[in-house]
């Protein structure tokens, strides 16, 4: 995604959301119906379930060039499929770590909870995001060379 | 001690009674230190049979090279293999039974202890004989190397020689085995992720000016994936060059295959690659070293893999490789799993 | 014309090329690898062998062929990149790299020149070290043809007399760069050319691994298609690929179409290498492949440099660097394949 940024306009991170379909997905329509405010930085992507984001998933978006990543599901005992948030969990934990490890900046790799009925709370994570991600500029580290 | 003897008479024992195929074992190599696998049919070829200090390959990555063989043949010997294994090795075989890829009965482990001292670094050799050549290493009874060289030997203590994944090691002896030769005691490991602390005692910015310049090297060889055990997909995920095509395979399946990544040795690519490759392994990898013994640049990857296997330990207390029967990691969890990261 | 060079005029001399872009052997850590250098100073010709030859510079792992664009319905406008023909100089080539470059000549050129291989190649000039010692315990060029003084390939040799380089030009490219830096050079005395031959006489007595009787071989292996040798010899080999990414005669490659962008497409053609060794290498679209396992990549790999080869070029594709013997996982020794393949059956 190359963006040629002029002196006077500010930074505009691009966030890539794995929205699980039961849940966060629902949550973010239902901050949308309810005409609520939030920052449009947001590139949805839903997905059956947090549980089935492969770690491919996000190095793919941080290649692509996404200056902050979003993986978002239902709350710990409420997965539709009972468990799938829970190896979510785990595994995005040790993305975490890695990326962490590696020299990514944390603040660009982030996970929630958000239910159907949390329109309120989606808005506000995302508008947190944003905020966290501005001052730290484009990501260049893992994003593909033009 | 290891008496070279027992591991050869039981070797001759189960080849000639027809127990198993073959031993996958060590053997002295015609032209230089570092020892061979050889594969002995024959009960008489186990003199070639060695161990020593110098044995550091990892040979449970043939079992996943004779799983492949016996899946192409119409009437497979279904008879095990042997093999000599260390006991970061064994760690590796525990970790292919825990993820059914091979049956207890496949194999016979000729289980041998490295009692303390571990096996030797080639590097590390290399700076202490100052341009000697060396021609055998061998334990003494206190644990310390003889290496033997044309002028006469010299006694090095084990810890000064000895891999860096030795210092830490918490399976000195193997943890699997049908007869366990050599010293049985646990060596006590203080800080057994130390060589992680002065990576993460750098800053983020240092970090990623390592590996940087560390991931740029890479020249997409394949090395350290073709030689980890645990590496046994037919079709790596990230790069299609093991697609595993069948009669049944459809045109649309073929063209619909994701290109995740660019063949070029880009460094994009490349973290891609090597990040991947170190999720998929979180859980599995034992902390052989062999990745980073064959890398052709001498990229350390061992990193990558022992910060994902001590987050697994502190995060989840999940220890790889040492029980045939727990799960694998990301294939289960604990209510108390932390949750502290997520808003 | 050959030529004294004393130690210390061998950084003036550098310094004189400067409108050259020049590549020599850097050390990181443990591993030499050619790197352009920015200051002469940072020459240092005490090195052993490179984990990748020069051959890197002149047939790069990737290259970009041409680009596309579409902007509208019309065809894309495809534009060809060719390679910048920026004057190079690659200092401290060993013989046996020189050597593999004449042979890399003969694929790229012949009936049909490629381009991009020769727009780099007559943009360099190769200035050679000659071998005193093995740089590696495994070379064995003297087994191929080749020598530790050989001059196949280069442009400039030199032999290192202790406090002084024997420098000897072998075309109109060296010539040029010996007259860049006039002064710094002296006439050789008769006593230089004497230590220089003596010199050279003996590193071929260093040299400790020889293959006897190699021509035995190419007609050896005619017959050897279907032998369950391979089988024997392939049983430890990991298919790692490290033998022929290091081989400096090796000049395999790949070439991909990557999107830039789908909308508005945009793209580029990438030759890359690619590696006999790895599984995919022989797939056909069909979902056969006529190399299904690693005892015929092995003897693909043995056949294509002793036996096609030398049927089509009358030359070994090997030049016995010793790359492929010191850095394979499993210490297959392609000396060792070779002397089973010639005395095979007797």
């Amino acid at each position: 995604m190359p963006r040629r940024l002029k002196m006077a306009e500010e930074f505009e991170p691009r966030i890539v959301a794995f929205l699980c379909k039961w849940c966060s997905s629902a949550g973010s329509d239902l901050a949308g119906v309810s005409r609520m405010q939030y920052p449009p930085n947001v590139l949805p992507i839903t997905v059956m379930c947090s549980g089935s984001v492969s770690p491919l998933y996000i190095l793919d978006a941080f290649n692509k060039g996404a200056d902050g990543v979003l993986v978002s599901g239902c709350h710990p005992g409420d997965c539709h499929y009972i468990k799938g948030n829970y190896y979510a969990r785990r595994r995005i934990a040790l993305v975490k770590k890695l990326l962490e490890f590696i020299g990514l900046e944390p603040q660009r790799f982030q996970m929630s909870w958000v239910s159907a009925a949390e329109g309120t709370k989606y808005t506000k994570i995302i508008s947190d995001f944003v905020e966290d991600l501005k001052p730290l500029g484009p990501q260049t580290k893992l994003r593909r060379n033009q | 001690m290891v008496n070279i003897e027992d591991l050869r008479n039981e070797a001759r024992r189960i080849l000639k009674e027809g127990k198993v195929k073959y031993v996958i074992g060590y053997a002295k190599n015609q032209n230089g230190l570092m020892p061979v696998p050889v594969f002995v049919k024959d009960p008489e070829d186990v003199e070639k049979l060695i161990w020593d200090p110098t044995c550091i390959h990892n040979l449970a990555k043939f079992l996943s090279d004779e799983k492949k063989r016996k899946s192409k043949e119409k009437k497979p010997d279904e008879r095990p293999v042997g093999i000599v294994v260390k006991g970061c090795d064994s760690r590796a075989i525990v970790v292919l039974l825990q993820e059914k890829y091979i049956n207890r009965d496949d194999v016979h482990i000729l289980g041998i202890s490295c009692e303390g001292s571990g096996v030797i670094d080639e590097k590390k050799l290399a700076k202490t004989l100052k341009g000697k050549k060396a021609e055998s290493v061998d334990l003494d009874e206190k644990g310390d190397f003889v290496v033997s060289t044309k002028d006469g030997k010299i006694k090095v203590p084990a810890e000064e020689l000895s891999a860096e994944r030795c210092l830490e090691c918490r399976a000195n002896y193997p943890v699997i085995y049908d007869i366990l030769l050599g010293d049985k005691t646990r060596k006590k490991v203080d800080a057994p992720f130390q060589s992680l602390d002065k990576m993460e005692s750098m800053t983020e910015e240092e970090r990623w000016a390592f590996w940087q310049e560390q991931i740029s090297k890479c020249i997409r060889c394949y090395a350290c994936r073709s030689v980890c055990p645990m590496c046994y997909c037919d079709e790596c995920v990230v790069d299609t060059i093991n697609f595993a095509v069948t009669a049944d395979t459809s045109a649309d399946e073929k063209a619909g295959r994701i290109k995740w990544i660019e063949k070029s040795p880009v460094p994009s690519e490349n973290f891609v690659y090597h990040l991947v490759r170190a999720i998929h392994l979180a859980g599995r990898c034992i902390d052989c070293a062999e990745c980073e013994r064959v890398c052709p640049l001498d990229i350390p990857l061992r990193f990558l893999n022992k910060k994902l296997e001590k987050e697994a330990k502190e995060l989840f207390g999940y220890d790889a490789g040492f029980d045939p029967d727990e799960p694998s990691l990301v294939s289960s969890f604990k209510d108390e799993d932390p949750e502290d990261f997520i808003r | 014309m050959d030529k004294i060079l004393s130690k210390k005029a061998f950084s003036q001399w550098v310094k004189m090329l400067q409108s050259f872009r020049i590549y020599a052997p850097l050390r990181d850590d443990d591993i030499w690898t050619y790197e352009v250098v920015k200051l002469p100073e940072h020459i240092d010709l005490d090195f052993l062998t490179t984990a990748l030859s020069p051959k890197k510079i002149i047939f790069p792992q990737k290259e970009v062929f041409l680009e596309f664009r579409k902007t509208n319905e019309d065809a894309p406008e495809i534009k060809e990149v060719l390679p910048e023909e920026d004057p190079t100089i690659i200092f401290g080539v060993r013989p046996c790299d020189a050597k593999a470059l004449t042979l890399t000549d003969k694929v790229f050129g012949g009936d049909f020149d490629d381009i991009y291989y020769w727009k780099r190649r007559n943009h360099t000039i190769l200035v050679g070290l000659a071998c005193n010692t093995p740089p590696s315990p495994n070379c064995f060029c003297l087994s191929v043809d080749g020598s530790p003084h050989s001059t196949d390939g280069l442009d400039i040799l030199m032999t290192d007399l202790g406090d002084r380089y024997y420098v000897e030009s072998l075309s109109k490219k060296g010539d040029e760069l010996l007259n860049l830096g006039k002064s710094l050079f002296t006439q050789p005395k008769s006593t230089d050319k004497k230590d220089k031959d003596k010199i050279q006489a003996e590193s071929r007595k260093k040299i400790k691994r020889q293959i006897k009787d190699l021509k035995k071989v190419p007609p050896k292996l005619m017959g050897m298609w279907g032998s369950p040798f391979w089988d024997e010899e392939a049983m430890s080999c990991l298919r790692c690929g490290i033998c022929t990414y290091m081989c400096p005669t090796c000049h395999c490659f790949d070439i991909n179409d990557e999107i830039l962008s789908r909308a508005p497409l945009k793209g580029r053609r990438v030759r890359t290498w690619d590696n006999c060794q790895f599984p995919d290498f022989t797939m056909h679209s069909s979902g056969h492949n006529p190399r299904p396992d690693k005892s015929s990549r092995l003897r693909q790999r043995i056949m294509h440099k002793f036996q096609y080869f030398v049927e089509c070029y009358q030359d070994y594709q090997c030049t016995g660097c010793g790359r492929c013997i010191s850095k394979c996982p499993v210490g297959i020794d392609i000396i060792e394949v070779l002397e089973k393949v010639r005395d095979y059956g007797s």
